[in-house]
């Protein structure tokens, strides 16, 4: 039993396609992590933005005002967390936690006039020259202007976090706030400043659902990939190129296990569908646990450092914490 | 009033245990202000909701009984934010500890009902033990962060519900009609637990109000449940005292869901007297393991605040639903009151807190020369 080809190609280029939401996601919440915050409502504040986006694009029938407002519902829900944090002083999961649950909720009841409607959607096309590259260029550059997006905003996120100033200072505020105080940082400013922007690309990535990939809207439409970002952003060492592999080894995941149903009728629909979630399990348990430090220490010297940098994951030291300016 | 509290300061830890109900009230006063909007009296909604959780005494049990799962949720959820381990797995724990109890009264159906039903619900309780415990061993053993690991032991759980239901536990009349609803056989009426007064209200609450008490107990009397409290203050203080604070992570995981699985248990044996699922978690559940957070968050996480927020929590389900029926209001304003409820009380949090600087600051007389801060130290 092998795979023709084209075949191969196509889910492949698939694979792509359906992961590019899940990246999308992965970058705003490393962003937001990176700065110290934890952006714990994902899950509701995409299913929130998939609601809106597809609500405003339906109704105005501009699918660019769908995006539009999808980013904002994102940013107006990390700002809440980010308000309820720094200002209040309240946990960050908590207030993440409950606003998971609301948006679930109050997406459900406000979208229930449009569940189920035929919705506008992004059109496909090809870039000239790049589509015809053998493999790669049907695969990755014959998707939609979102997906090439994706590219960009993966590599731009990699690019301002390790590569400029402000990106440095945003990893000096994750890291060592009280020493990017002292150095005339605003930490909490900072602070706002990246997680709003991290929550309108999480609400970007609900409107890539439901505008995109998963077209429409109904009830609890994409519960669950919120948090399946959230795993990612961990697996991912807080960086968006291995974020981006990780988000995409899932999707990969996911079309493995399809396909191994319809190969194994006979098996419970539900064990395939069990298998991403222990999946995430298992690479949650190796990225953190000692036995990989060991595996990299018997590699050759040369390939340790590397490894160590690609394989070890550390989050940022005040992940979480709040900051008292004064 | 200043000077009062002054006078008094046990009235200000009053004040404190009742913030969260001030703060419900002035969730209520916003209510009423949506509901004039959406064209409605709202000291009549109000009023169908307080008759709809507390009018008679079918009503009162009904609040109590949405309540009893609530409360043994939130009771988990106590010991793991105090162990310092945040515990998101309670729908779950509570989908396991329903699935082995039925699997126990499905198994001996014709065993008697004394024998089988504390067998059961310890078999409840120690599924959602372990299904709390393998996050809590991944967490301290593993550094994998557990929530994450609870979300997705969440995901598996529902997967492996929805599997036994549809297949090896069916109920066998489903089987043989086309429907194949995914449901089990009615339980043994001899497993059922003992109704407490003619209503629906059953043991279950009772055995709640018991374990709140043991918790409580358990939390802050026993030299265990005093080290679980230090680790959730300060690991590396424990660590230097002594204490093996990997050990208490998974320690009170394990509790927390152990409390979790037990609550599907009662749900089983209590109220459905069978095992059902609509291929999400809630469908079972009724959310009990989300929102069991939000109501311990409420009791500022001790066990016996618990009680009231439970209630509390019970009659806004109850009395919403009456509501809902009664006002012809739509859906959305009973989530949003729930939202606005939970916001009030989380917020009113921050006022507590900022009440309590200004008072521990008060007397302090401010030496000259010195700064602000330096009083506030």
């Amino acid at each position: 039993m092998t795979m023709s080809e084209s075949q191969f190609v196509l889910t492949m280029a698939s694979i792509v396609f359906v992961s590019m939401p899940l990246i999308i996601a992965v970058c705003g919440e490393i962003i937001t992590e990176r700065s110290g915050i934890v952006n714990l409502s994902l899950d509701g504040s995409m299913l929130m933005a998939a609601m809106t986006g597809f609500v405003i694009a339906y109704e105005s029938d501009n699918i660019w005002a769908g995006f539009l407002a999808a980013m904002l519902v994102g940013a107006f829900f990390a700002f809440i967390v980010a308000f309820g944090s720094i200002r209040l002083r309240q946990s960050q999961f908590a207030i993440g936690f409950v606003l998971t649950l609301l948006g679930d909720d109050l997406s459900a009841f406000l979208g229930q006039n449009y569940t189920r409607t035929p919705g506008p959607t992004v059109t496909h096309f090809g870039i000239p020259l790049l589509k015809e590259i053998p493999i790669i260029g049907p695969i990755f550059f014959n998707q939609d202007a979102l997906v090439y997006f994706t590219y960009f905003l993966v590599f731009f996120t990699w690019f301002w976090l390790f590569r400029t100033q402000p990106g440095l200072r945003l990893r000096s505020v994750g890291e060592r706030p009280e020493a990017a105080f002292a150095r005339g940082v605003g930490v909490n400013r900072q602070r706002y400043l990246y997680t709003v922007i991290g929550g309108a690309l999480v609400g970007l990535a609900g409107a890539a659902y439901s505008l995109d990939v998963k077209i429409g809207w109904s009830d609890g439409h994409i519960r669950g990939m919120g948090w399946i970002a959230l795993a990612i952003v961990i697996f991912g060492g807080w960086s968006p190129i291995r974020g981006a592999l990780g988000a995409l080894l899932f999707g990969a995941t996911k079309a493995l296990a399809s396909y191994l149903q319809s190969r194994f009728p006979e098996v419970s629909v539900v064990a395939f569908n069990a298998i991403p979630w222990l999946l995430m399990i298992t690479v949650l348990l190796l990225v953190g646990s000692d036995f990989t430090e060991r595996v990299i220490l018997m590699a050759p010297q040369r390939m340790q450092r590397p490894l160590q940098r690609f394989l070890r994951v550390s989050p940022p030291k005040a992940l979480g914490s709040t900051f008292v300016e004064d | 009033m200043q000077s009062l509290f002054n006078k008094y300061p046990k009235l200000w830890r009053i004040f404190d245990i009742l913030l969260p109900f001030f703060a419900t009230l002035a969730a209520l006063a916003v209510g009423a202000v949506m509901l004039i909007f959406l064209g409605a009296n709202p000291f009549e909604a109000y009023g169908a909701l307080l008759e709809g959780a507390f009018g008679n005494i079918n009503a009162l049990a009904d609040t109590l009984v949405k309540a009893t799962p609530l409360l043994l949720v939130a009771l988990g959820i106590c010991i793991a934010f105090r162990g310092g381990v945040l515990n998101i797995g309670g729908e779950g724990q509570l989908v396991v500890g329903a699935l082995a109890s039925t699997l126990i009264g499905l198994s001996f159906a014709d065993a008697p009902g004394t024998l089988i039903i504390p067998l059961a619900l310890l078999s409840g309780f120690l599924a959602g033990a372990i299904w709390g415990a393998i996050p809590g061993l991944l967490k301290a053993y593993f550094n994998v962060n557990e929530i994450l690991s609870t979300i997705m032991m969440n995901a598996i759980a529902v997967q492996g519900m929805n599997y036994l239901l549809r297949e090896p536990m069916i109920d066998p009349v489903q089987l043989e009609s086309a429907s194949r609803i995914p449901q089990t056989a009615r339980l043994a009426v001899a497993f059922d637990l003992p109704r407490l007064i003619p209503t629906r209200l059953h043991l279950g609450f009772g055995l709640a109000i018991l374990a709140a008490i043991l918790v409580y107990i358990f939390l802050w009397r026993t030299v265990i449940g005093y080290r679980i409290r230090a680790v959730g203050l300060n690991a590396f203080a424990s660590r230097y005292a002594g204490i093996k604070v990997s050990r208490y992570i998974v320690l009170s995981m394990l509790l927390s869901g152990a409390f979790a699985g037990l609550a599907g248990a009662i749900q089983v044996y209590g109220l459905h007297h069978r095992m059902f699922t609509d291929g999400s978690a809630t469908g079972f559940t009724g959310s009990a393991g989300f929102n069991g957070i939000v109501v311990a968050l409420f009791g500022h996480l001790h066990p016996l605040g618990s009680i009231p927020a439970s209630i509390l929590f019970g009659a806004l389900i109850v009395g919403a639903n009456k509501l809902q029926r009664v006002m012809q209001v739509p859906t959305a304003f009973i989530t949003a009151l729930n939202g606005l409820v939970v916001i009030f009380v989380v917020s009113s949090e921050y006022w507590r807190r900022r009440w309590a600087r200004r008072r521990e600051t008060e007397p302090v007389e401010k030496p000259p020369g010195a700064t602000e801060a330096e009083v506030a130290t």
